[in-house]
């Protein structure tokens, strides 16, 4: 009876939001012809429970965002003691948790990185991180410096100021057009894909960090206001360039007096193995952009951080930068993300990441051995990626008809893995918590999968 | 000693002055203006300082704080939500987000009923025009890019919203997004487009939109966005919303009501559009569906325009990690229930009535108020050095900064952006609250007068 009930209220609330509800990237007809969307009720650690009380490993950490793992209670406890203190008040006056927390990231952040603009989320961030530079040029009597330099295959963010830095064909965006003016586009430091005389990271980083140089030659460096790059870029899965690409780009920006700004939202808060992943390469951007693991997405929080250099440049009452959002800087996800680090760090979870993560990717480079279809892994702490090819050799991906992504999906989710996929890379971004058990649960898991996407293929076992 | 001595408030305002970027607002100023309040505690309409002081908050946290500060039930609602679920992304879904989905589509007028979760006005505003435009390419109508906004509006923060509604601050951000056609402000006390009455005035803003959509070419034209009531501004007449609806439909331009501001009750109805009998194709809110209690926004689209997005090859792109945060959705799903349980639409409706009565009166007495005007409790001032002439007063008298710390001096938080007031408190708001602030109001523009000679 019980059963029979919670049934017809799961089946009700899929009906209701099938009429209602406007979801990522997925539409409601094929939604309910997919007797979806599956609806999720509780989660604990790297796992989370559906309405018809199915469990499920997060492989993708939400969006490569819950890094303390679900079910915290601490955190919740501390945004709902600050709730019932206050609530809310806007960023004219401030509260004591944001006070803290701008603290707390200016401490942890490197270098001189230490002036924070709370916001709501990562595209807030980058938005404000561009705003920032813009008028840093304007305020430095340089206001041509306008341009901002991406990557092709990075991603920075949905809102008109950001969603044209980078790109994948994954992501298309012509839908949107025209594009946002001043969008110049450098190659991605991808030494598997990058091409004939650059295979080795190093090579590859040489050459795409030179491109950039060339990019700012090429349209003159008055004109150009930022360079914008994640650490380790995920749309092409876990791009992890040459030790030589930071460093290089910091010294390139500084010639060409290009603000740096790094994208460290997915990176950010030891995803990587380190606190923050450039620190990785030991090098400081001028703009930082934090959002995802600040408060593991427990709340809608993220910051753009500035060295102390570049902000100064906005002190005094002529000088102030107008920018302001309702919810910036909100008391309750301030609080929120505070407990959160706190639990980062006395937990040990960005050593966790590089730990257990290298012993993740070892395992996946085992695959390799079993699997024609896995052509490279790569990645760094809990952020790799798995590419799968149809030819090693030529490094080709699969024919749309084949609808590969699609048949991955459907095997993941028949194993109990959540553990989306739209393209033949496979983006890995599991809570930071995870044991090696859960790892070999899930490694087993894509395993199996493959195997059977190998069988229906007619593709041989590696010999 | 004396460091380890220092009083926390102390120690939090040294971490604000150090390491935080406020709104609008910069460090070295206010390290010399003694730092800034720190706020620690909220009731109703009024919020405490960490040195035991109690403001009423006439601003609203941005008129954004629609249910009123401090009620317990809806962090309890954000607790038994914590409690089982943190978060999930919406490629599945939650409870809370269906419900919330459902409860948006039934409480918005017409056929707006599908709902695109985000966390920020300007976040929804980016969303409804990201839908815009694709929304005329899945039609085959290829051309069609350009958004008219109208001078003097806000629509946000973010890079393509933020160039919507022309302002002159925004210099520092460009170049500007392109596409970006602005048509003037409604309004019956600067008369933007001339006319013998502010009916006809607002009649001719208007037909200014449809002289903007034939100039650019229809087949270019995807959007006008509007707020239904601007912040501050007087409410346009009921013609200029049926002939700018009009205008849309003749030309197949989506009309989207920014109700940000004036959604769940500010103006006195659950959403501005009501007082004029006229549906949006795209609606936008913000602020007032959670009372900021949390952030949270969304994007609502009419069944037809969503419609053109169904079917695997016409999927509308875009995702962000916070969008349908279920926590977030609870809060707001109890936020709403407060709203309607406690009839604070209807609330602000009476005692917004009341309330710009009293600033008519304040009106009334003091020559430097050259306007006062709005509805519901989103209501606006605007102060003038000569009334005759609507003159402005120098910007080095700085009388709007004047006015605000004349009332912060009173225990009064409220905001001015040069010399216009925008108010917008709580819609818990009572008459007795209403009768502190203008009393306050009117010991304040006084004064002010006296200073700059007004009278």
């Amino acid at each position: 009876m019980a059963a029979a009930t919670e049934m017809r209220e799961s089946e009700e609330l899929r009906r209701t939001s099938l009429r209602y509800l406007w979801m990522h990237n997925r539409d409601w007809t094929q939604m309910a012809e997919e007797g979806e969307p599956q609806i999720i009720e509780t989660g604990k650690g790297v796992r989370v429970t559906d309405s018809e009380g199915r469990s499920w490993i997060d492989v993708n950490g939400g969006y490569n965002s819950v890094n303390v793992g679900y079910g915290r209670t601490e955190i919740a406890q501390a945004a709902y003691e600050q709730m019932r203190k206050l609530s809310y008040f806007p960023q004219g006056t401030t509260t004591e948790p944001t006070a803290r927390l701008a603290a707390k990231l200016a401490e942890l952040a490197p270098g001189s990185l230490s002036r924070v603009f709370p916001v709501s989320g990562g595209s807030e961030a980058n938005e404000t991180a561009l705003k920032i530079a813009r008028a840093y040029y304007k305020r430095i009597g340089e206001p041509g410096r306008y341009k901002v330099i991406s990557r092709v295959g990075s991603y920075h963010g949905m809102t008109a100021g950001v969603l044209w830095l980078g790109g994948s064909p994954y992501q298309p965006r012509h839908d949107y057009e025209p594009a946002y003016p001043g969008m110049l586009h450098a190659p991605q430091p991808n030494a598997y894909r990058y091409g004939a005389g650059y295979d080795t990271p190093s090579e590859c980083a040489v050459h795409a960090a030179s491109e950039i140089a060339r990019l700012i030659e090429f349209h003159g460096p008055k004109t150009v206001a930022a360079v914008i790059a994640e650490p380790i870029a995920i749309p092409q899965g876990a791009v992890t360039p040459g030790d030589e690409y930071w460093p290089m780009l910091r010294q390139i920006c500084d010639k060409y007096g290009v603000l740096l700004i790094a994208d460290e939202v997915i990176c950010g808060f030891g995803r990587a193995g380190k606190m923050f992943a450039l620190e990785h390469w030991g090098v400081v951007p001028d703009i930082m952009t934090v959002a995802k693991g600040v408060v593991s997405s427990y709340l809608p929080l993220a910051a753009a951080i500035a060295r102390e250099e570049v902000a100064a440049v906005f002190a005094g009452e002529d000088n102030i930068l107008r920018h302001v959002f309702t919810a910036a800087g909100h008391p309750v996800s301030a609080a929120a993300a505070l407990r959160n680090i706190q639990i980062i760090e006395e937990e040990g979870l960005v050593d966790n990441a590089a730990q257990v993560g290298a012993y993740f990717k070892e395992q996946l480079e085992g695959l390799m051995v079993d699997h024609p279809l896995v052509g490279d892994v790569r990645g760094l702490g809990m952020l790799l990626a798995v590419e799968l090819v149809s030819d090693r050799k030529t490094k080709a991906g699969f024919a749309a008809a084949d609808r590969v992504p699609e048949r991955l999906n459907e095997k993941f989710k028949k194993h109990g893995l959540i553990f989306r996929v739209n393209s033949n890379i496979l983006n890995i971004g599991p809570p930071l918590c995870i044991t090696r058990d859960e790892v070999d649960e899930i490694v087993h898991a894509i395993d199996l999968s493959l195997w059977e996407m190998e069988g229906e293929m007619g593709i041989a076992r590696m010999t | 000693m004396a460091m380890a001595n220092i009083s926390e408030t102390e120690s939090v305002r040294r971490d604000a002055l150090a390491h935080l970027w406020m709104h609008n607002a910069d460090w070295a100023t206010m390290a010399e203006e003694g730092g800034p309040p720190i706020m620690v505690e909220g009731n109703g309409v009024r919020v405490t300082d960490s040195e035991g002081r109690v403001w009423i908050d006439a601003h609203g946290g941005y008129a954004s704080v629609n249910a009123g500060y401090g009620h317990t039930e809806i962090a309890d609602a954000m607790l038994a939500q914590m409690e089982r679920l943190t978060y999930f992304p919406q490629g599945t879904t939650t409870a809370p987000m269906i419900r919330l989905a459902e409860k948006v589509g039934e409480l918005a007028p017409g056929d707006l009923e599908r709902v695109w979760p985000v966390s920020g006005g300007s976040e929804a505003n980016e969303t409804a025009i990201k839908i815009a435009r694709a929304y005329h390419r899945r039609r085959g109508d290829n051309g069609r890019y350009k958004i008219i906004s109208r001078r003097g509006s806000y629509h946000g923060a973010t890079g393509g919203v933020m160039w919507l509604g022309a302002s002159s601050s925004l210099g520092d951000f460009e170049p500007a997004m392109p596409g970006m056609l602005y048509a003037p402000q409604p309004g019956e006390y600067r008369r933007d487009c001339g006319g013998a009455t502010a009916a006809e005035c607002d009649e001719r803003c208007a037909d200014a939109i449809e002289d903007l959509i034939l100039l650019h070419s229809p087949s270019t034209v995807a959007a006008f966005i509007a707020e239904p009531v601007a912040s501050g501004l007087a409410p346009p007449a009921p013609e200029y919303w049926r002939k700018a609806r009009d205008i849309c439909d003749r030309y197949g331009v989506l009309l989207i009501a920014d109700e940000v501001v004036t959604g769940f009750g500010r103006t006195g109805k659950m959403f501005a559009m009501e007082h004029f009998g006229v549906t949006a194709d795209i609606m936008t809110v913000a602020k007032g569906i959670t009372s900021s209690y949390l952030p949270l926004a969304a994007t609502v689209a009419s069944t037809r325009v969503a419609d053109a997005f169904a079917g695997e090859d016409n999927v509308f792109r875009q995702a962000l990690t916070f969008g349908g945060h279920p926590v977030t959705a609870a809060v707001a799903l109890k936020n709403i229930e407060i709203i309607e349980r406690d009839g604070l639409v209807d609330n602000a409706a009476q005692v917004g009535e009341y309330f710009l009565e009293l600033l008519h009166e304040l009106k009334a007495e003091h020559k430097i108020v050259g306007d006062v005007r709005g509805i519901g409790l989103l209501l606006g001032l605007e102060l003038v050095s000569d009334r005759a002439a609507k003159a402005p007063f120098a910007e080095g008298l700085q009388v709007g900064k004047r006015l605000t710390r004349k009332m912060r001096e009173q225990g009064v938080i409220m905001r001015a952006g040069g010399d216009r007031v925008t108010l917008g408190p709580p819609l818990c708001i009572t008459r007795d609250d209403v009768d502190e602030i203008v009393a306050a109001m009117d010991r304040a523009i006084g004064e002010i007068e006296g200073e700059v000679g007004g009278c």
